[in-house]
């Protein structure tokens, strides 16, 4: 699913450096990759997203190598192959929950609903047990409920890979792993891969492979 | 709420707003217009009044005196609607010197009324009736003046003058034919002047009575100074009224009295074993059943000269 | 673009408070000047109409102002008087229809005008329901003032005693409404008019009373000799003039002499009203001529000065508006990054982000015209009423 060869990432007011000799995530995968804050987590998070475009060295996402590809067709990409889970939910508070889980389709003409959206998004509503609230706010919900409702606009448009930014960072204990059993369940029943950010080290158990962001130059399995 | 809804409903709105115009005129009855053909509409409030504009303005134009026979045009009081029809007129001659109190309180375009008494003020008779007052100091008494004043034919002349006059401010073209008819007209009255004052020669010093105080002018005129009962022609005076009619002749006897109209039979002859004589004088206020106003001054004529005031009265 | 319009739309709506406070901003900017243009060219027109449809008035000598508002609008203090003989010398003179008007009373707060049939056929006032003025007594209502007084053929109205305190001031007088005007849209849909005649009698200077002659009303006699009556106190005055008691009915003194607010002068042609103010242009006059177009350009001078300056002003508060309103948008873009960074995140082209941005501010200003759009529509139809009544009304 994932590969990234000699990966060379300088921050343009210099500073940061990001060098990934090799990364490789099979499909399917559940990788974690843990790092101290400033390692370069979210960074790397972004040039796997295609957010960002290294100045050296490839990633390759699906198959798809993203730096040879034009900033719009990135977009595309990443609209309808990756789904993004943010530490802070990043959910829209003028849309409601239905809004929010929708809003893939409406920020791009590359995504556009189909029969089967409706149907996806209660299924996904109903699997989180969020299917209550999709015509709340963000700000009527819990924090728990918010993350789920993140979770579920990162899957709304079945994409191929979940990259996840801390996404317990802001819950507690119970809702943690509750969100955590949540996503790794959502990313199973999807087939999907899942590249998870976390410095959180209880968190770990579920995974199938963790990284640390200091072994990456030279990235060994954990 | 849902953004097409919005934008819909707002829409709605703006259209119905601009849509809606301020109400203009409705259909409705305008106030009619003055009837304005090649004729003049001419509309007086009496008799000899209508007379002489139709003798003056012959087939230029149109009289009307819409008062029902057998009502004394003096008291007549229109309704609203006839009123109306004065409204529309092109003219309308007035009597002036008070004459038909409807008037007063009419509401008429002052443009086009003709007054045609005014500049006669100097020669305005009171009516010696009752005045009143109210008031501090009796600051809003007033007096009536009399108001047959056709039936002088010197002051009648004048009226047709004013007639004349007005028909000529609106119709100038037709000036001409206006003057030749008022030429012809102030012959008659002028005519009619000189008889009425031969038939009254020798009346002064016989003692005149007036049945009703409508003479005021041809009494004026003819120097007959006579003196007003008010009695109608179909009533009996009463005891009151004929113990003063006693009264007044034992002051200043009187041998004849003229009457609008035949006084009872029992009342003449009470008046002629009184050494009265009564003799109808119709003032032609109203419109003779036939005839016209010269016709009924000469019926007048015929009667007057009847009476020998010098043998009159020698009887009783 | 649906999307995007979405997404624009549903940010305001959340945003309601600032949403609606920039609108209202918007609007009154845009409301203000084109609200000021339009009512004053409206009602500029409408006066100046009105003033030019009038040739010419003839009042005492006085304010031109004071006697062409009064003459025109039916507002303001009621001029000095002139008297009625004024009507007949410019009736003589054969150079001018002469139409009377006595101002001064009111019905509720409606405006009461003595006049004569001719205003009516001069002002082209078509009677709606009833009838027009025959006799004494009776008044046609124009359309407004019907409604206001809620009045209709066959009712009677009163009018308002000139001082309530003052003893010796005039008395209500019922009049009976006759007719009904259609509607004009000028100050005659706010008059209840008389003939001039029931003018004077509201004034008091004509009355109708009990016959002092009729024995019924020997109560009321104070003396009597063979000539005269004097009426006492208990003398019973009517205060509406019926059919029945019209005959009792009165003026004391000369018509001639009774007062008249201004006279309406229609010349033949326009020889003839120059010739006519030529007679009076004496400056010991007791009639003063005045062309009403005139005196009300002069007035509308002064307003339109007011208004350029009232201009200035509203340029300048809408420019600091704009410059506040822009502010707000800058820093509501500040305080939204995260939301923009979400957005680009998951997938949105920084165009496309730009456009919703751009979309909302679109929206606001649609709206705002639009409701602009919407009031200055309703000061279309309402604002020269307004202007009339700011300009026109009595403090």
């Amino acid at each position: 699913m994932i590969s990234v060869h000699n990966l060379v990432f300088r921050y343009p007011h210099g500073g940061f450096r990001l060098g990934v000799p090799a990364l490789d995530v099979a499909a399917g995968e559940r990788l974690a990759i843990v790092g101290a804050s400033g390692s370069g987590k979210t960074t790397l998070l972004d040039l796997l997203a295609g957010i960002r475009v290294s100045g050296a060295g490839s990633v390759t996402v699906a198959g798809e190598e993203l730096s040879r590809l034009t900033d719009a067709a990135r977009r595309s990409f990443r609209l309808g192959r990756i789904g993004l889970v943010f530490q802070a939910f990043e959910l829209l508070e003028y849309l409601t929950v239905r809004e929010n889980l929708l809003l893939p389709f409406r920020i791009s003409p590359a995504l556009s609903q189909d029969a089967e959206t409706d149907d996806r998004l209660i299924r996904l509503a109903e699997e989180t047990g969020i299917a209550g609230r999709l015509h709340r706010y963000p700000d009527q919900l819990s924090q728990g409920e918010r993350q789920r409702a993140a979770i579920c606009r990162a899957l709304i448009a079945s994409p191929d890979l979940i990259l996840a930014d801390e996404p317990t960072g802001n819950l507690d204990p119970d809702n943690k792993r509750r969100v955590l059993e949540l996503l790794l369940e959502q990313v199973e029943n999807h087939g999907a891969t899942l590249v998870m950010v976390t410095h959180d080290q209880d968190l770990l158990e579920p995974f199938d492979r963790v990284l640390e962001m200091r072994d990456l130059d030279g990235a060994k399995a954990a | 709420m849902s953004l097409r809804m919005l934008i819909c409903g707002c829409a709605s709105v703006l259209l119905g707003l601009t849509g809606c115009q301020r109400a203009d005129e409705e259909a409705g009855t305008a106030p009619a217009p003055p009837i304005s053909d090649a004729k003049l509409t001419v509309y007086a409030v009496n008799y000899p009044l209508a007379w002489m504009a139709r003798r003056i303005g012959g087939e230029s134009v149109r009289v009307l005196l819409p008062i029902p026979e057998g009502v004394d045009p003096a008291h007549w009081q229109p309704s609203p609607e006839t009123v109306l029809e004065y409204q529309r007129a092109d003219l309308v001659l007035l009597n002036g010197a008070g004459y038909a109190g409807w008037i007063e309180f009419a509401s008429l375009p002052p443009g086009r009324l003709v007054d045609t008494a005014r500049g006669l003020e100097d020669r305005f008779v009171a009516a010696g009736d009752v005045t009143h007052s109210h008031g501090p100091a009796g600051e809003h008494d007033h007096a009536d003046v009399a108001s047959h004043t056709w039936v002088d034919p010197d002051l009648a002349a004048h009226q047709a003058r004013a007639i004349a006059g007005a028909f000529g401010r609106l119709r100038p073209e037709l000036g001409d034919d206006f003057r030749q008819g008022l030429a012809l007209l102030e012959t008659d009255l002028a005519r009619l002047g000189e008889r009425l004052a031969a038939a009254f020669r020798g009346w002064p010093d016989a003692g005149v009575l007036y049945s009703h105080p409508v003479y005021q002018y041809l009494d004026a005129r003819y120097g007959l100074e006579g003196w007003s009962m008010t009695w109608e022609p179909g009533e009996d005076p009463g005891p009151a009224e004929w113990e003063a009619l006693a009264a007044r002749i034992a002051d200043k006897p009187a041998v004849v009295m003229l009457w609008e109209g035949e006084p009872l039979p029992e009342t003449a002859d009470r008046l002629r074993r009184m050494g009265i004589e009564p003799v109808v004088f119709r003032t032609g206020a109203a419109a003779p059943a036939a005839g016209d106003f010269l016709q009924l001054m000469e019926e007048n004529l015929a009667r007057l000269v009847e009476v020998d005031v010098a043998r009159a009265g020698g009887d009783h | 673009m649906k999307d995007i319009l979405y997404l624009a739309w549903r940010y305001l709506v959340f945003n309601r408070w600032k949403t609606g406070i920039l609108i209202a901003a918007l609007t009154v900017i845009i409301f203000l000047p084109l609200a000021l243009e339009l009512v004053l060219d409206r009602s500029s027109e409408r006066l100046r109409a009105r003033a030019a449809d009038t040739p010419l008035l003839f009042g005492a000598p006085g304010s031109a102002l004071e006697l062409s508002l009064g003459a025109l609008y039916f507002s303001g203090e009621s001029p000095a008087p002139l008297e009625y003989a004024a009507v007949a010398e410019l009736g003589d003179t054969g150079l001018a229809t002469a139409i009377p008007l006595h101002l001064g009373y009111r019905v509720g707060l409606q405006p009461l005008v003595g006049t004569s049939p001719d205003y009516f056929r001069f002002r082209n006032l078509a009677v709606a329901a009833g009838r027009p003025l025959a006799l004494s007594g009776e008044t046609v209502l124009g359309a407004a003032a019907a409604q206001a007084l809620d009045a209709a053929p066959g009712d009677g109205v009163v009018t308002a005693p000139e001082s309530v305190f003052d003893v010796t001031g005039t008395y209500p007088v019922r009049l009976r409404v006759v007719g009904v005007l259609a509607p004009t849209g000028t100050p005659d849909d706010e008059a209840v008019f008389v003939d001039v005649r029931t003018a004077w009698i509201i004034g008091g200077i004509g009355h109708g009373h009990e016959n002092l002659e009729d024995p019924t009303a020997s109560g009321s006699v104070l003396k009597r000799d063979d000539s005269n009556i004097v009426a006492n106190a208990a003398l019973v005055q009517y205060r509406e003039i019926t059919p029945e008691n019209l005959a009792e009915f009165h003026f004391h003194g000369a018509i001639d002499g009774f007062p008249l607010s201004a006279v309406i002068a229609v010349p033949a042609d326009g020889k003839s009203g120059v010739l006519l103010e030529g007679r009076y242009q004496a400056p010991d006059s007791p009639v003063r001529v005045v062309r009403p177009a005139e005196v009300m350009e002069e007035l509308l001078a002064t307003v339109f000065t007011v208004r350029q300056y009232v201009l200035a002003a509203v340029a300048l508060v809408g420019a600091a508006t704009l410059a506040t309103i822009a502010l707000v948008f800058l820093l509501s873009i500040r305080l939204r990054r995260a939301e923009i960074r979400t957005m680009t995140r998951i997938g949105a082209a920084p165009g496309r982000v730009a456009a919703i941005l751009g979309t909302e501010i679109l929206l606001v200003l649609a709206a705002s015209v639009l409701l602009a759009g919407l009031l200055t529509a309703a000061a279309a139809t309402w604002g020269d009423e307004m202007f009339r009544w700011l300009l026109l009304s009595e403090t």
